[in-house]
């Protein structure tokens, strides 16, 4: 697969306005100045994907939502498990950082947490181009990165050799970190960036 | 001195004792160790999908059959034994579940039963595997004793 240069531009953009979005409802949630930047906007082969993910077998978590409608892919919240009990202990007022692999309301909370993120990067990437887009039920796991990766990938029984690939970074709020990845289906990419003529 | 081999996602890697091979993060991949215990000799594949008959396109390492053939075929080419080669494997999980909704495909379960017919359909025993649930893998495969070293998050580690 190829891509241009100015596509890939365009999608920066893209990327952008969502992550801008997505920005502002957790600042709202967390009560707290978050940024989102789009470092970068990559065209990823499957065997290098550590590259752009880091090690496979890193513990994280990971909220997923499909997105529907008329330029379909996937969309993924992935942050360090210590960025996520600094979330859930924020959005529970915890007096101390819950244990996210045992504590429900903790995973719960999290979980509403990536549905708000991604939804709202999905509904401005709507609203901007014109094409109608739906986000699906959040799904969460914690587990290897490279594991849960394989499963978004997978889930719908076929890949191309390369993920296009949103990498957007949040900032803000000390010790949380956390990178979002959008990955557009086959076909979906030709549809969204069609609206702009590119 | 042994050395450890990486095998990324859609790939495969051969190798000798004494060195070890390796893949990280297996969700509903599969890895397939094949291993040869009088020459020492041993693959391993990271395999994404069960058939190259339903979509054949692009890098072929994606696939259990055609992945398994190629890798394979260059043991022998190596002079390892077909009739003395042995496999494992490890994998196949569910990562995702969307509430009540049953997953449409369940690509993981597929992906091991294909392997498992992909060796039958090549002569090569499989002698014990590791797979499903819904957690990740990192697998390490030791050529020389043929043992396969699995290690999870939550779901404990194991030797098979």
């Amino acid at each position: 697969m190829e891509i241009s240069a100015i596509r890939l531009e365009a999608f920066k953009e893209i990327g952008n306005i969502g992550s801008g979005h997505a920005a502002t409802s957790l600042s709202k949630l967390l009560q707290a100045r978050i940024d989102m930047s789009v470092p970068k906007v990559w065209l990823v082969p499957l065997e290098k994907l550590n590259e752009a993910l880091g090690e496979y077998d890193t513990v994280q978590v990971a909220l997923y939502l499909k997105v529907e409608g008329d330029a379909p892919g996937k969309a993924i919240f992935v942050l360090p498990t210590e960025s996520a009990r600094v979330i859930a202990q924020k959005l529970l007022a915890l007096p101390e950082r819950p244990d996210i692999f045992e504590d429900e309301m903790a995973q719960s909370a999290l979980q509403e947490v990536g549905n708000i993120l991604v939804s709202s990067f999905v509904i401005a990437l709507s609203k901007f181009s014109g094409v109608f887009l739906q986000p699906s039920v959040p799904a969460m796991a914690i587990d290897m990165v490279g594991a849960m990766i394989d499963g978004v990938l997978l889930e719908e029984g076929m890949i191309d050799d390369d993920v296009l690939i949103i990498d957007t970074k949040l900032s803000g709020v000390k010790e949380v970190e956390g990178k979002f990845f959008f990955i557009p289906n086959k076909g979906s990419l030709d549809k969204l960036l069609g609206v702009f003529g590119i | 001195m042994s050395k450890m081999i990486v095998v990324g996602m859609a790939d495969y890697k051969v190798g000798r004792a004494p060195d070890k091979l390796m893949t990280a993060g297996l969700g509903s991949c599969i890895g397939i160790c094949v291993y040869d215990p009088s020459t020492q000799i041993g693959g391993m594949a990271h395999i994404m999908l069960p058939s190259s008959l339903e979509s054949l396109q692009g890098n072929p390492a994606k696939y259990a059959d055609t992945c398994l053939a190629m890798m394979l075929e260059e043991m022998l080419k190596l002079g390892v034994m077909r009739s003395r080669l042995k496999a494992k494997m490890a994998g196949g999980s569910q990562m995702f579940s969307f509430g009540n909704k049953a997953p449409l495909l369940k690509i993981g379960e597929r992906n091991a039963q294909a392997v498992e017919q992909e060796l039958k359909k090549v002569g090569v025993p499989l002698l014990v595997y590791d797979v499903g649930g819904s957690f990740g893998r990192t697998i390490t495969f030791d050529i020389q004793s043929g043992d396969l070293h699995v290690r999870t998050i939550n779901h404990g580690e194991k030797v098979i």
